[in-house]
């Protein structure tokens, strides 16, 4: 039971981590009808800005906010620097495709995580970075014989908050109307007098900035980051906004955490070597059965 | 009279032009070109750059003492594999197909070295590895394999006889990461653990395999922990085991923790953080800081004062190992056709004074005699040996 409590909560933070950085492809995906493939690249990038902030600027940021402020404050430059990049791309990768169909714009994306996580190494070279202890202490905590890391709960708070805020934002604010507005037809949004361009704009900004946040999470949590990391993260959290039904999200925060509980339970239950084997199972099942993922809407094809 | 004169200042003119364009032509000698295939990014990025670095130092140092054959100068042409088979058999290719690379020096990592060497073979090209301990690589009859490094089952052999013992261990942990090295090793231990296993002195209570493109190993080892081991043998790579030692502390393994010769380098302390990396023990094939040998201590002197530091893992001395010896082969035999330098490798080298110590190769290819030792990590990161006799 302890080992079940355990691995529940391991994969709960391993989960948030999903769930934070498939919010960026479904958002994106539901607004523009785009994989956005260098979303995995970006929340690399994220955790190396933190990476420099926490170790260059930690003397700083300690002094003036303490430890636990510094830490905070990396990860809200790094949101706001992620943030940058994901409309710089936009910009550059995406917009002057638009017009030409989604295929080409696909191809790009996949171009721009080229080229992001080659800057990456280009920039912090080709070996695995540490976030080290002096800049995130580890305290471990033992509730009711139940070992984890003051880290883990850390996560978990500040993932909870994210997706919270996120979905007040998006659910019951008038700015969150107008993102569902264009989800579901933009071209009707349009000409309800929504201003398309700057709703493409915040979904460009906010999404990659959920993922910044995220990398920075998962550099203090693990300590090892390396340039390749949002390949790995970026299929689990696309599969992720699949199972939790592509476009919809709260399906990508539900599809995010439940794709990391059901990691640790296949890998606690199965075995570590099939784990992957189990999740991708899970999610041919799903989508066997729904086809539009947990909690997705029915699409009508066009004719 | 005076036409003679001119004569005599026109041919001493051409004398000395001629004996000064000699000259030029000597220093302009094509330089023989040595390819280093290694992981220069990729996850093992680091022991790609020293072995490029170390292999540079060992060059410059023959360059400076006049080259090989007669004045040329060697060349190093370095090929990256990130250390993926697939790329590792790509960058042999490329290597090859530039025709005036000689032989090749290739590679960190088993599963990586074992397509490469089948491309190297095939195209009739000495490759020495320098990185790639697992047992059948020289098992395979190949004609152009060599390596300076050492072999797995004399590690696995090393762990049971000397180092259970020197813990006085009754339960083992061993677990892999599932490349061909490490589970060759986890499985060369347990064979050679067998004798004692059959005797009832120790018993293996963990056998298992993690991912190494993961970075939450906390399920395996919460079940290892509940095994309950007094020594947790780990014979994967650097970049995981910085993780999995600071996951096992965390969740309350507290066995000794032992890891394979690919697990402690620099990378690994800064990964696991100085404060879990401390106490951690490795059995490992010989650090260069150990060597006293004259050769080792100009090649240190010679690393050293370009980069301040030394390799901190064997292996990147090792490729300067076998660019030395290759040096030996061309320059004894005179020639750099492959046949003759294999033949001269296998046939006539014998104790060649090289960094790492006396070097010849066996049959098989394999080099005749390495060291392990168990090493422990320090408190400030360095290494020291010990006494397992």
């Amino acid at each position: 039971m302890k080992i079940v409590l355990e691995q529940l909560l391991n994969g709960l933070t391993i989960g948030s981590f999903y769930a934070l950085i498939a919010l960026g492809y479904s958002m994106v995906y539901g607004v523009m009808k785009l994989i956005n493939f260098a979303h995995g690249d970006l929340f690399a990038l994220g955790s190396y800005l933190g990476y420099t902030l926490l170790v260059f600027g930690s003397s700083y940021a300690t002094v003036t906010f303490g430890i636990w402020g510094g830490m905070i404050a990396a990860m809200l430059i790094a949101a706001i620097g992620i943030g940058i990049a994901g409309t710089l791309i936009e910009r550059i990768a995406y917009r002057p495709i638009y017009s030409v169909g989604r295929l080409p714009a696909v191809v790009s994306a996949l171009g721009a995580s080229i080229v992001i996580q080659n800057g990456i190494m280009v920039i912090w070279g080709p070996r695995p970075q540490a976030y080290s202890s002096q800049v995130v202490p580890s305290v471990m905590l033992n509730i009711g014989g139940i070992k984890i890391t003051l880290m883990q709960i850390v996560v978990l708070i500040i993932s909870f908050i994210l997706m919270g805020l996120l979905f007040y934002i998006v659910q019951k604010t008038t700015f969150g109307a107008a993102i569902r507005a264009c989800a579901l037809d933009r071209s009707t949004a349009a000409l309800m007098g929504i201003n398309i361009e700057t709703i493409i704009f915040f979904i460009f900004a906010l999404g990659p900035a959920l993922g910044g946040m995220a990398g920075v999470m998962v550099g203090m949590y693990y300590r090892k980051i390396s340039f390749v990391m949002g390949w790995n993260y970026g299929l689990k959290a696309f599969t992720a906004t699949i199972l939790g039904g592509i476009g919809n999200i709260p399906g990508a925060m539900i599809g995010g955490l439940l794709l990391g509980v059901l990691e640790m339970l296949g890998s606690v239950y199965i075995s570590t070597a099939y784990k992957d084997v189990f999740v991708f199972l899970v999610l041919i099942l799903v989508l066997i059965f729904r086809p539009t993922g947990l909690l997705g809407e029915k699409i009508a094809e066009k004719v | 009279m005076k036409s003679k004169k001119f004569m005599l200042i026109v041919s001493v003119l051409v004398l000395v032009l001629g004996i000064a364009s000699f000259g030029v032509m000597a220093a302009d000698k094509l330089p023989v070109v040595i390819g280093l295939q290694g992981p220069i990014t990729g996850p093992y990025a680091v022991e790609g750059e020293m072995a490029k670095q170390s292999v540079e130092i060992a060059a410059q140092m023959i360059n400076d003492k006049g080259g090989i054959l007669g004045g040329r100068m060697i060349e190093i042409r370095v090929a990256d594999d990130a250390c993926q088979p697939k790329a590792g058999a790509l960058a042999a290719m490329k290597l090859i197909t530039q025709k005036d690379v000689v032989a090749a020096i290739q590679t960190y990592g088993s599963f990586v070295v074992l397509p490469a060497s089948d491309v190297y073979e095939k195209f009739k090209k000495v490759n020495i590895a320098y990185g790639a301990t697992i047992t059948d690589l020289t098992e395979r009859g190949l004609k152009y394999f060599f390596r300076t490094c050492g072999r797995t089952d004399t590690q696995a052999k090393f762990f049971a006889d000397k180092v259970v013992p020197y813990f006085n261990a009754k339960k083992i942990a061993i677990m892999n990461n599932n490349t061909s090295f490490s589970v060759g090793l986890a499985e060369e231990t347990r064979a050679a653990l067998k004798s004692r296993i059959d005797a009832g002195e120790v018993e293996i209570v963990y056998f298992d395999a993690i991912n190494p493109e993961e970075t939450d190993f906390t399920v395996p080892l919460t079940k290892l922990r509940e095994t309950n081991p007094d020594v947790f043998y780990y014979t994967g790579h650097f970049p995981e085991a910085g993780l999995i030692i600071r996951q096992a502390r965390e969740i309350g393994i507290e066995a000794i923790f032992v890891g394979g010769d690919a697990v402690v380098n620099e990378d690994f302390i800064n990964i696991a953080g100085i404060e879990y990396a401390k106490g951690v023990y490795q059995t490992q094939e010989a650090l260069i800081e150990y060597f006293t040998n004259p050769e080792a201590m100009a090649f240190k002197e010679a690393y050293k004062a370009k980069y301040n530091t030394l390799p901190s893992s064997p292996w990147s001395v090792y490729a300067a190992d076998a660019l030395c010896v290759l040096a030996e082969a061309i320059d004894k035999s005179g020639s750099t056709d492959s046949d003759v330098i294999a033949d001269y490798l296998r046939n006539k080298m014998e104790n060649f004074p090289s960094i790492t110590g006396p070097v010849g190769f066996d049959e098989i290819g394999d080099r005749v005699g390495s060291s392990i030792n168990l090493y422990v990590v320090n408190a400030d990161g360095s290494s020291s040996i010990c006494d397992t006799k």
